[in-house]
C-alpha cells in the first residue's frame, strides 16, 4: 500500500512536471517542471531499490542538464514580449503526442524485455556496474560515447567563430 | 530490527540534524568574532539573556528574532512567480542540509553481531549522494536570482551557475582519484581506510596519500560553497548582494543559513575524505576497544586539563575594563558556567572510571568509544570551519575571470593528470 501510494505520488510529479514543462511560456518555469519530472524519476529508481541509479539520475539530470539549461535561459533572459506567438500550440502538442506514440510502444516493448538480462543480480554496487560496462556491455557503451563525441564536435563547429571576408584580407 | 538498531538510527538522525542546525548560530558568532580578531576589535559581546552572554553567541539568536520581525517585501513585477520566489531559498537550504546527512559521525557500531551505521541517512553511496544533492543547491540560487527581475540578481545567479559548472568537474575528478585510492564511494569505508599508517609511522590520511587531489578538493569545495576568495555570486563592490538582493526577512535568512550549512557540510566532507574523519591518527577503533582501560585513563587525565584551561580563559576574558563600575552579570555568568563545567567533568570521570576499571561490558565500551569519536569529529569540524573563516577574512577576492581561469586552465587539467597517475599506480600495485 505504501509502495503504491509512493508510486502514484511520484508518477503524478513526473506527469505534472512534464506537462508544466511543455505548457509554460516562461522558460524558467519550464525548467522547474523538468526538474520536478527528473526528481520524480530519481524517486522511481529509489523505489526500485536501485540507489546508484537514483543518485546518478540526480547527478546527471539535475546537476548537469538542468543547471546548464538554466544558465542558458539566464544568459538569453528573454522578456515576456520577446517570446514567440503560438496560436495553435495545443493542437500541435496533441498532434506530436500522437506522432511519437509508436515510438513509445517500441520503447515499452524493448524495456519490458530488458529486465530478463539482469535477473541473477541481487545487489547492485558501483564495482559491478563498472565491470559490466567494460566487459559485457562494452559495445553499446562505446556506441553511446561515439554519439556523445559527435554531439560535442557538432557543438564546437557551431560555436566556432565564422571567418568573415574582412578578417581574411 | 532490534531495539539497539532503532535507537542508533534515531540518535544518529537527531545528531545529524543538531550538528547541521545548531552550528549555524555558532558559525555566525565565530565568523564575527574571528573577523573582529583579525581586524583588531572585539565583535559582538553584549547581547545577553539574564546576564548570560556565552561569549556573544546570544547575539545570533537576537538576529533570528530581528529577521523574523522584518517586513516581507516582494518586487512588484513577480506576478505569477511568487511561490517559486519564496521556494528558491528553501531549495538552497534544504539541499545543503540533506547533503550533510550522509557524513559518518563515528565508526560502525558492532552490537551483538549487528553492524549499525552512525550516519543520519544510512546511504552506502555517500560520496555520490553529496555530489548529487549538493548540486541541487545552486538551482535555488538561479531561481531566486532570475525571479528578482533585477540586473544584479540576474548577474549573481548566472555567475553562481557558471561557477558550479566549472568547479564541479575539478571536484568530481579529484573525488574520483580518492575513490580509486580508497576503493569505495562510502564515506565510512574511506575513514576506515585512513585509520591505517604507511611507512610505519605516517597516518594514511588523504592529504598525505593524495596531496594534489586533496588541494584540488579543498579549492573546489571553497568555490562550490561560494566562500572567499571565490565570492563571485555576491560582491558588494560589483553586484551588491548578488542573487539575494531582492530577498528580505526570513527568505534572506534562508539563503544566509544555507550558506553556513553548505560551509559546514564542505568542512565535514573535507575532514571525512582527507583528514581521517572521526579517527585520531594512529589510534583505530579496534585499538581503543582492546585497550579500553588505557583509553579511559588517558581521557580521565585529558578532560580535567582541557576544562581547567577553559575555566582560566573564561575568568581572564569574561570581564570589563577596570574603569567600568558594573560588570553586568559577567562574574555571575563565569561562576555558573564554571560550576556547570566542573560538575560535568566529575560526572564524566565517574562514568569513565566505572566503565574502564569495574564494568566489563563490551556494548557500553563500544558506545563510549563512539561518543568519543563524535567529539573528535566535532572538534575537527570546528577547526576546519575556523580555517574557512580565517581564509575569508585574510585573502582578497579573485576577479570573476580569474576564478574561471583557475578552474578551467589549472584545476581541471591537474585533476585529470592526477587521476591518470593514481589509476596507473593503483593498477600497478594491485596487479
Amino acid at each position: 500500500m505504501l509502495e503504491l501510494s509512493l508510486f502514484s505520488a511520484l508518477a503524478l510529479f513526473m506527469l505534472g512536471g512534464s506537462v508544466a514543462m511543455i505548457l509554460n511560456t516562461q522558460p524558467l518555469f519550464s525548467a522547474f517542471g523538468f526538474l520536478v519530472a527528473m526528481l520524480g524519476l530519481a524517486g522511481m529508481f529509489a523505489l526500485l531499490e536501485s540507489q546508484f541509479l537514483a543518485l546518478a539520475q540526480i547527478m546527471v539530470s539535475v546537476g548537469a542538464i538542468v543547471v546548464v539549461s538554466m544558465l542558458t535561459i539566464l544568459t538569453v533572459n528573454a522578456k515576456e514580449e520577446n517570446l514567440p506567438y503560438e496560436p495553435y500550440k495545443y493542437r500541435w502538442i496533441i498532434f506530436s503526442a500522437l506522432l511519437v506514440s509508436p515510438l513509445s510502444l517500441l520503447m515499452y516493448k524493448s524495456m519490458t524485455l530488458l529486465h530478463e538480462e539482469f535477473n541473477g543480480i541481487d545487489v547492485v554496487d558501483t564495482k559491478l556496474i563498472g565491470s559490466m560496462l567494460f566487459s559485457k556491455w562494452v559495445l553499446p557503451f562505446e556506441i553511446v560515447s561515439v554519439l556523445l563525441l559527435s554531439a560535442m564536435v557538432g557543438a564546437i563547429v557551431i560555436a566556432r567563430k565564422k571567418r568573415t571576408k574582412v578578417e581574411e584580407r | 530490527m532490534s531495539t539497539f538498531s532503532i535507537v542508533v538510527a534515531v540518535v544518529s538522525l537527531i545528531l545529524g540534524a543538531l550538528l547541521a542546525l545548531l552550528t549555524i548560530p555558532v558559525l555566525v558568532w565565530l565568523e564575527r568574532r574571528i573577523a573582529s580578531l583579525i581586524q583588531d576589535r572585539l565583535g559582538p559581546n553584549r547581547t545577553n539573556i539574564f546576564g548570560f552572554r556565552l561569549g556573544g553567541v546570544v547575539q545570533s539568536f537576537a538576529d533570528v528574532v530581528k529577521l523574523l520581525l522584518k517586513e516581507e517585501y516582494y518586487p512588484s513585477h513577480i506576478n505569477m512567480g511568487r511561490w517559486l520566489f519564496m521556494l528558491a531559498p528553501v531549495i538552497t537550504f534544504v539541499a545543503a542540509l540533506l547533503a550533510f546527512m550522509v557524513i559518518p559521525f563515528a565508526d560502525t557500531l558492532m552490537i551483538n553481531g549487528e553492524a549499525l551505521r552512525v550516519q543520519a541517512l544510512p546511504v552506502g553511496f555517500s560520496l555520490l549522494w553529496y555530489l548529487a544533492i549538493g548540486a541541487i543547491g545552486v538551482l535555488g540560487v538561479i531561481f531566486g536570482g532570475w525571479l528578482s527581475h533585477n540586473k544584479y540578481a540576474l548577474l549573481g545567479a548566472a555567475r553562481a551557475g557558471s561557477m558550479v559548472i566549472s568547479y564541479e568537474l575539478a571536484l568530481g575528478l579529484s573525488a574520483l582519484a580518492f575513490v580509486v585510492t580508497y576503493d569505495s564511494v562510502d564515506f565510512n569505508a574511506m575513514v576506515q581506510w585512513q585509520s591505517g599508517v604507511f611507512w610505519g609511522v605516517v597516518p594514511a590520511w588523504g592529504i598525505l596519500v593524495q596531496p594534489v587531489a586533496a588541494i584540488i578538493l579543498i579549492v573546489a569545495l571553497f568555490a562550490e560553497t561560494n566562500r572567499n576568495p571565490f565570492t563571485v555570486a555576491e560582491g558588494e563592490s560589483e553586484i551588491v548582494a548578488g542573487y539575494m538582493t531582492e530577498h528580505t526577512a526570513m527568505k534572506f535568512a534562508m539563503y544566509f543559513m544555507g550558506e553556513y550549512v553548505a560551509m559546514n557540510t564542505a568542512s565535514a566532507v573535507i575532514i571525512t575524505m582527507i583528514f581521517g574523519g572521526y579517527q585520531l591518527p594512529w589510534v583505530s577503533t579496534e585499538t581503543m576497544l582492546t585497550h579500553f582501560s588505557t583509553f579511559a585513563l588517558a581521557l580521565m587525565v585529558a578532560i580535567p586539563l582541557v576544562v581547567a584551561v577553559l575555566i582560566r580563559w573564561m575568568r581572564k576574558n569574561n570581564t570589563v575594563r577596570p574603569t567600568v563600575s558594573t560588570d553586568g552579570g559577567r562574574g555571575f555568568e563565569t561562576k555558573v558556567l564554571s560550576i556547570a563545567l566542573v560538575v560535568m567533568t566529575l560526572f564524566l570521570e565517574a562514568v569513565l572510571l566505572y566503565l574502564g576499571f569495574f564494568a566489563e561490558n563490551l556494548v557500553a565500551n563500544t558506545i563510549a568509544v563512539a561518543l568519543f569519536q563524535v567529539a573528535v569529529f566535532v572538534v575537527k569540524l570546528m577547526l576546519f570551519n575556523i580555517f574557512f573563516i580565517i581564509i575569508r577574512w585574510t585573502v582578497p577576492r579573485f576577479r570573476y575571470d580569474q576564478v574561471q581561469h583557475l578552474g578551467w586552465y589549472y584545476l581541471l587539467p591537474l585533476s585529470l593528470f592526477n587521476l591518470l597517475v593514481t589509476a596507473i599506480i593503483v593498477v600497478g600495485v594491485t596487479s
